[in-house]
């Protein structure tokens, strides 16, 4: 059958069915649109749509070839009405055929709306008080009067002829075409959040590949102004640019590139009062700045949110790639630098000089690490740090590992962390000594149990296991606690999973009371 | 022993060069690295360096096989 096609008849959606049948196809999705019988709060008895034949199925056909090659669907038709239509006629018709359904479902949900809003079909609404009137198509109405978007004579013929920004579509087929990416990947990166800090050589490679890629919503974080010395390596900013704030800069021309992600620029630079909340409203942080402050301030505030992130730094001719996932066994960037290096101390863009396809090539590595990460393609990496050298164009990869001493429960605070911080029991030969050691003693026992306790070995603080578990009680949410039960084996458990939720700072008494006793 | 020694960043503009075979009689990584210091002028004290060796991050107490790859890395932080 037709793509699309209008038709003066009622519509015959199993006919059409019928012509869309693909046996490769798992799944078939349809939609059904029909004449209700109220519009702005007045009652609708009739309707007629006319339309611009030529330019309405021109129109049509564009939808229908975009949704397919979109959403890789394998059959695609829209039919629409014209002509007298009586309340719960059919009006318009739209079927796909996918191998998969979400597929289906999405380049079904595709065709309505853009048919909806593109295709130049408009309808004469007959009301129930005998008064009629014309209503445009969707986007004819969001047209401003004296637009290219003119209507002509009577208002009967309209033009689409002149694509405006809102009206084109981002074409993402190249690599909604990898197995890996599909349609659901495609939605995912659509509906994510990523915080880049720094739009600079790294910055700009990563705002463009996100953008491009359809990232749903970039925050863009740089308290710097374009200067001369930027251009040779961050060529998204011009010779007019200099002077302006380059996330300003950034977002119109990433808003120029895809209309379909929104930029939030920030031309603050981070800082201790603005990373956590900055962080904490994306789902992926991409490092992109030229400083160790700044670095391991990141490092800090996605450890501290749980969220994933990309670290990346260049010096001459070489570069360093990493990446954090708030995993257990994953290293952040303390873990790897324990003592965090002053900046100055080894050289920036400004002192050592650099080539611009050097940040280039990192900021395109974090900007595929950034992606796979979107996409759950890096599900099976180890943790590493990734060593580019540009000259030689050798990479190595170096098998990384977390750092026991650096606490992610309290990162970058508490240098000098002692030592029995992650030590999930403790040992002690009296009760004097667990008292003194600092930590708060909390007697996990049920009540029966501590009806026989000798007058000197009685904790005041009795958190029951049984009510725990059950979710009548809380554990206390600060602080440093020995938990302790008859033997050592319910507090060691119950310390395991404290740890699992991420708390730090709990610790179970070996042995348990049996041994305080002996 | 001998070993298969990469030098980056500020190490290798400080070196001269990227790599090199280093004949040493030292035990560890650490001994190896303050040896190489002092040949080829390093001035970065080694608690702001990394050492991986064959492709793992490595303690500076690491004791070293012959033939290992050796590895020290700079944090850098250009962008
Ligand atoms: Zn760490």
């Amino acid at each position: 059958m037709q793509p699309f096609s209008l038709s003066p008849a009622p519509l015959t959606p199993e006919t059409y069915r019928s012509a869309l049948a693909d046996r490769a196809a798992g799944g078939y999705a349809s939609f059904e649109g029909r004449v209700r019988d109220h519009n702005e709060g007045r009652r609708v008895v009739r309707l007629e749509y006319e339309a611009f034949e030529e330019l309405a199925v021109k129109e049509g056909e564009r939808i229908v070839a975009e949704a397919m090659a979109r959403y890789g669907v394998r059959r695609a038709a829209c039919v629409h009405r014209v002509g007298g239509l009586d309340v719960g006629e059919l009006a318009v018709w739209v079927g796909v055929a996918g191998t998969h359904r979400d597929e289906a479902f999405a380049a079904c949900r595709y065709i309505i709306d853009e048919v909806k809003h593109r295709v130049p079909v408009w309808k004469l609404e007959h009301y129930s008080d005998g008064d009629s009137g014309w209503v445009a198509c969707e986007r004819c109405a969001a047209h401003e009067p004296g637009s290219p978007h003119a209507h002509e004579g009577d208002g009967s013929q309209s033009r689409h002829e002149v694509p405006d920004r809102a009206a084109f579509v981002h074409d993402y087929s190249r690599q909604v075409v990898l197995p890996e990416v599909g349609p659901g990947g495609q939605a995912r990166l659509a509906a994510a959040a990523v915080l880049v800090v720094g739009a600079g050589g790294l910055g700009v490679p990563v705002l463009q590949y996100l953008a491009a890629a359809g990232v749903g919503r970039l925050v863009i974080v740089d308290g710097d102004r374009v200067e001369p010395s930027n251009l040779h390596r961050q060529p998204l900013y011009g010779v007019a640019d200099v002077g302006r704030p380059k996330v300003e800069v950034a977002a119109e021309r990433l808003e120029a590139l895809n209309v379909d992600v929104t930029v939030e620029p920030r031309a603050v630079h981070a800082t201790p009062d603005n990373v956590d909340a900055l962080v904490r409203s994306c789902d992926l942080v991409v490092e992109c700045t030229d400083n160790f402050r700044a670095k391991f301030l990141v490092s800090d505030a996605v450890v501290r949110a749980g969220k994933p992130a990309v670290f990346a730094s260049v010096h001459q001719y070489e570069g360093q790639l990493q990446v954090y996932r708030p995993l257990p066994h994953w290293p952040c960037l303390r873990c790897l630098w324990p003592e965090a290096p002053r900046d100055g101390m080894v050289g920036n863009c400004a002192e050592a000089g650099v080539l611009g396809p050097v940040p280039a090539t990192l900021g395109a590595l974090e900007a595929m690490a950034a992606l796979r990460r979107l996409l759950g393609l890096d599900a099976g990496d180890a943790p590493s740090l990734v060593m580019v050298d540009l000259s030689s164009l050798e990479t190595r990869r170096i098998g990384a590992r977390r750092d026991p001493r650096c606490d992610h429960d309290r990162p970058g605070g508490a240098p000098g962390l002692e030592a029995d911080e992650m030590d999930l029991e403790l040992e002690f030969a009296t009760l004097t000594q667990a008292l003194e050691s600092g930590l708060e003693l909390v007697d996990i026992r049920e009540s029966w149990e501590r009806a026989h306790d000798p007058p000197g070995l009685q904790i005041p603080t009795h958190v029951p296991l049984s009510e725990l578990v059950k979710g009548h009680v809380e554990f206390p949410a600060d602080g440093r606690y020995l938990i302790v039960c008859a033997h050592g084996v319910r507090s060691l458990s119950l310390v395991e999973h404290l740890r699992t939720q991420g708390r730090t700072g709990v610790h179970s008494l070996r042995g348990g009371l049996a041994v305080l006793r002996s | 022993m001998i070993v298969e020694v990469r030098y980056f960043a500020v190490l290798r503009e400080r070196a001269g060069l990227a790599a090199e075979s280093v004949e040493t009689a030292v035990g560890t990584a650490a001994e190896l690295y303050d040896e190489l210091a002092a040949r080829h002028a390093f001035d970065l004290p080694r608690t702001l360096l990394r050492v991986a060796v064959n492709e793992e991050f490595a303690d500076w107490s690491h004791r070293l096989s012959p033939g290992d790859r050796i590895v020290f890395i700079p944090p850098v932080a250009g962008g």
